[in-house]
């Protein structure tokens, strides 16, 4: 390999022995077990959502995001090495993402108002409109066609964008 | 063996050594990585806006991805999760490569990055049956104003599938993200599959023993845990929420 004195050779400084890998090694395990357990959590609760009528809630949000968060975490700590890296680099990779993320949302929250607002409202082909009150309705399949046939004439005079 | 502690400000920027003890090329697959997520990001910010936007007519998720392969049942959301399970799966692999490599054991690497690999491909594999079966369409379809040329007006009809112009699940903006955001994810998982493919046959060409460090593994592992990251934002953003 490349000799330089004038440096120190980071690439070889990291390497272990074998003890230290055995503990290594468990801890990478456990994480594994913690994102398997978080995963199949969120996709339990996911699968009941609709059910339960806690589609579109802030509780779902919270949970869903904060869950997602903690998974990004550990993938970066534990996965990454972030948590073994000197304090000032890992400030340096995580802060000014985090900072520029929470800009973003809040601009996007603040300044994009110019959808949503019922006096903005955009038109919609009614179709679209029709079909989820149709799913929500019945469930899933089966309704994208029966149901529709009794609206095809409504629909036709406004079958323009 | 001792990962980094920490030393006096001064003594680090005084030259002749890294300020963060990280050699070039990791310090900067991390900064490459940063603005990567940048990108990421705003096309999640952006998706969320529309789908806000649209929020009383968007297709649910337990609607729409409920097939799975082999199994001709309704399971919402079962693919993905196992999706889910094996790019985390195939991040476990990686990492432990890079552990292997820092026990510059070459036999250890080689079978960890061999089962990334092949991770990596079914997700790639799962991912391209996704997009199939979504384009597809179901048997039931949905009722659409479809441009007819030859008469040049918007005829209702029973449409299946999906484009980029009109779809059967909901409005035409949530193919497009859904193609956009999955497709440039699913590139990043190509890119990555070979990227790793290339490490895997220097290290069975003993490349890394002659260096005397498996360094490259763990840069290469950077960017694949990189893409497991993104996809549990998609995941979470398009599938759950």
């Amino acid at each position: 390999m490349e000799f330089h004195d004038d440096y120190p050779s980071y690439e070889t400084m990291y390497n272990h022995d074998e003890a230290y890998g055995k503990k290594a090694r468990r801890t990478l395990w456990n994480v594994f077990w913690i994102m398997l357990a978080i995963t199949i959590g969120e996709l339990i609760v996911g699968f009941m959502a609709p059910g339960k009528g806690w589609s579109g809630s802030i509780w779902l949000k919270i949970f869903f995001i904060s869950f997602t968060i903690i998974k990004a975490g550990y993938i970066v700590i534990a996965f990454m090495h972030l948590g073994h890296e000197v304090k000032f680099f890992k400030y340096i990779v995580l802060l000014p993402y985090i900072i520029f993320m929470f800009y973003l949302i809040f601009i996007v929250l603040t300044e994009g108002t110019y959808a949503g607002q019922k006096s903005n409202v955009t038109r919609v082909d009614p179709v679209l409109v029709q079909q989820q009150l149709d799913l929500q309705k019945g469930h899933g399949h089966g309704n994208g066609h029966a149901a529709s046939a009794g609206h095809e004439e409504a629909s036709k005079e406004e079958a323009h964008h | 063996m001792a990962h980094t502690a920490e030393f006096d400000a001064k003594e680090a920027w005084s030259g002749g050594q890294s300020p963060f003890r990280v050699s070039y090329g990791k310090m900067f697959m991390w900064f490459f990585l940063i603005s990567d997520a940048l990108t990421f990001g705003g096309l999640l910010v952006s998706y969320g806006f529309i789908r806000h936007k649209y929020a009383e007519i968007w297709p649910k998720a337990e609607n729409v991805f409920t097939h799975f392969p082999f199994i001709e049942q309704h399971l919402p959301l079962a693919y993905v999760g196992l999706m889910t399970f094996i790019l985390i799966m195939s991040s476990v692999t990686m990492v432990l490569a890079v552990e292997a490599g820092k026990r510059m054991d070459r036999r250890g690497v080689l079978v960890w990055m061999f089962w990334t690999i092949i991770g990596g491909l079914a997700f790639v594999g799962s991912q391209a049956w996704e997009w199939f079966h979504f384009i597809k369409g179901t048997d039931t379809g949905a009722m659409r104003n479809v441009w007819d040329m030859a008469t040049g007006k918007y005829v209702l009809q029973e449409w299946h599938g999906a484009n980029m112009t009109v779809n059967e699940y909901g409005v035409p903006q949530f193919a497009n993200y859904f193609f956009f955001i999955t497709g440039f994810h699913g590139t990043h998982v190509f890119s990555g599959v070979v990227i790793n493919f290339v490490i895997f046959m220097n290290a069975v060409n003993g490349t890394y023993e002659r260096r005397g460090h498996y360094e490259m593994v763990e840069k290469v592992g950077l960017y694949w845990h990189f893409v497991d990251l993104v996809w549990v934002f998609v995941f979470t953003f398009f599938y759950l929420l």
